[in-house]
């Protein structure tokens, strides 16, 4: 479970979320217009920025959790990789999920790399493993990122726009891989595709004017829809079903 | 192929290099013993070839750090600046005419090694300045110290005496000339050192060389292990500089032909990239000896002739495929 107290996100000595206070039992997707703040909510999760207020998950406290203990708690999986060095393969590149897990400071185990292998084939990535991380395309980059965020073998799992940069197809295969995992992990997931929140089915946080608020099932119905973006949907629930 | 006969070569002139010189040797001489030639091979040249190569792995592992660390493959010690403090502090010793031993190492070399760990100091403290993008406005701060210690380095010339200005130019050409064991041993323990920590903290670099975030993201305290990296490297070139004076373009040059031609991640190019330094840079001592002038050339200037037009070569043969 997942609780924010008084959470408060700047950038730059702007405001990007204010003094937001929620509960949330479980899976969660984050919907807002661009800019509202919902990759800064998730990067605080994550460790990756500086934010006011208390964040707990079961709990805990995550300002007071070790870095590698917040390695172990959640992974967070970006829209696109940004590489420096464009030379490691598939299957390094996933191995890194176990570096939170590396017991020996040389080397890593058996196991790692039996979990690599595992994960690379649950996803049918297996045949891409020898290949740089340039030479794949978008989707394939998606999966690859997925497949290093479940061999860290993370109770949360943080997806930032999945589907942003990918084809119907490549979206639909991604979506229904997010939905199963929901059985094992907990589901964090931003985007704007309302299709995919529908699919995924959870609590929504919707981030707008520096305030967020959750909703349940009720956040797809068109009336709902219409009053927060101000235009109308119809009928939207069904796409990737 | 091109590969393997690229190190064959390199291999067989580290083992030919002791043996040519001012003075050519042949094997039986120095078995013979006692002999002039094997006081020459024994206490001159093997010290010095072996002093060449760890000096050339220190070299290229610290610039193979600093690119990958920096994100710039224009980032060196060399190209920072801190060869530069180097030779300022080297400066300052010699115009101050502090010629004794302090713990049986010369105050030249107190001063050089106190140079480069100052501009290493100062290029920690301002980076806080720059913003986290400002991988550019480091490398100017790095050339900005370098012409400021060169300006600084006028005066000292200005106002030196003939014999303090020649050895002033002498340091400042590099050299590896040595006698006795005492600094092959010294850098030797320094190069194995720097192996030994990069080789514990290579999976943090591994994940660092991919994306800072990612690294955090998986646990890695970037901030920390970045001054770590940075600062042992920085020791280690600190020891060396001070010795050796300063040699360019090998901690250039070296980590992208290895990169060239070992198209693999990080983890895999460091001990390559160090040995190939090492044995490039034995190379490159034996051709300053053979080549013969008045005397031999300096190694920073066969380097650099060398360094270069390869370096541009490597930059085109990339562009055409």
């Amino acid at each position: 479970m997942i609780k924010c107290a008084e959470l408060s996100i700047s950038f730059q000595n702007k405001n990007i979320l204010k003094d937001v206070t929620l509960e949330v039992k479980n899976h969660l997707s984050i919907l807002g217009a661009n800019g509202s703040g919902k990759s800064s909510f998730a990067k605080a999760l994550s460790g990756l920025i500086e934010y006011d207020g208390d964040i707990t998950i079961d709990s805990q406290n995550i300002k007071t959790l070790t870095p590698n203990a917040r390695a172990k708690l959640l992974s967070y999986i970006p829209t696109k990789l940004e590489l420096y060095d464009k030379l490691i393969t598939v299957e390094e590149f996933v191995l890194l999920g176990r570096f939170p897990y590396k017991e020996s400071l040389f080397s890593y185990a058996k196991k790692d790399y039996d979990i690599v292998k595992e994960m690379l084939e649950f996803l049918s990535i297996a045949h891409l493993a020898k290949h740089t991380l340039a030479e794949l395309s978008s989707g394939e980059q998606q999966l690859t990122l997925i497949a290093q965020a479940l061999t860290q073998q993370s109770k949360i799992i943080i997806f930032d726009e999945p589907t942003a940069n990918l084809d119907p197809k490549n979206s639909k295969i991604i979506a229904e891989h997010i939905k199963a995992l929901k059985e094992e992990h907990t589901i964090i997931l931003i985007t704007h595709d309302l299709h995919l929140a529908a699919f995924i089915d959870s609590q929504v946080l919707f981030i707008k004017d520096k305030s967020a608020k959750l909703y349940d099932k009720e956040f797809f119905s068109d009336t709902m829809l219409e009053e927060l973006y101000g235009v109308a949907f119809s009928n939207l629930a069904v796409r990737y079903d | 192929m091109i590969k393997n006969l690229l190190w064959f070569t390199l291999i067989v002139l580290f083992f030919i290099a002791p043996f040519v010189g001012a003075v050519d040797l042949s094997l039986s001489e120095i078995l013979q013993g006692n002999t002039l030639n094997a006081t020459i091979f024994y206490d001159l040249r093997l010290p010095r070839v072996l002093f060449a190569f760890f000096a050339g792995g220190i070299l290229a592992l610290s610039g193979l750090l600093f690119q990958t660390l920096f994100r710039n493959a224009l980032m060196t010690p060399y190209t920072l600046g801190i060869s530069s403090g180097a030779v300022l502090g080297a400066g300052i010793a010699i115009k101050l005419g502090l010629a004794t031993l302090l713990f049986g190492i010369g105050a030249v070399s107190l001063f050089g090694f106190a140079g480069a760990l100052l501009t290493v100091f100062l290029l920690i403290y301002l980076s806080q300045f720059l913003r986290a993008s400002g991988q550019e406005a480091l490398l100017l701060l790095g050339i900005a110290l370098s012409l400021f210690y060169t300006s600084v380095l006028m005066v000292i010339f200005y106002l030196g005496s003939a014999i303090q200005n020649d050895m002033l130019i002498r340091f400042t050409m590099g050299s590896l000339s040595v006698i006795g064991w005492k600094y092959p041993i010294l850098i030797a323990v320094v190069a194995l050192l720097l192996l030994l920590f990069v080789y514990r903290y290579k999976f943090e670099l591994q994940l660092m060389s991919v994306s800072d975030e990612q690294a955090k993201l998986k646990g890695v305290n970037t901030k920390k292990v970045t001054l770590l990296l940075l600062a042992v490297s920085s020791l280690a070139i600190g020891v060396l500089v001070s010795i050796s004076g300063p040699i360019g373009f090998i901690g250039l040059i070296i980590p992208h032909i290895i990169q060239r031609l070992y198209p693999v991640n990080i983890t895999q190019r460091i001990l390559k990239t160090t040995l190939f330094g090492g044995l490039f840079l034995v190379t490159c001592d034996m051709l300053s000896r053979t080549i013969q002038t008045q005397s031999e050339l300096p190694i920073g200037i066969i380097t650099a002739i060398i360094g270069g037009p390869f370096f541009i070569y490597l930059i085109i043969a990339n562009a055409k495929k």
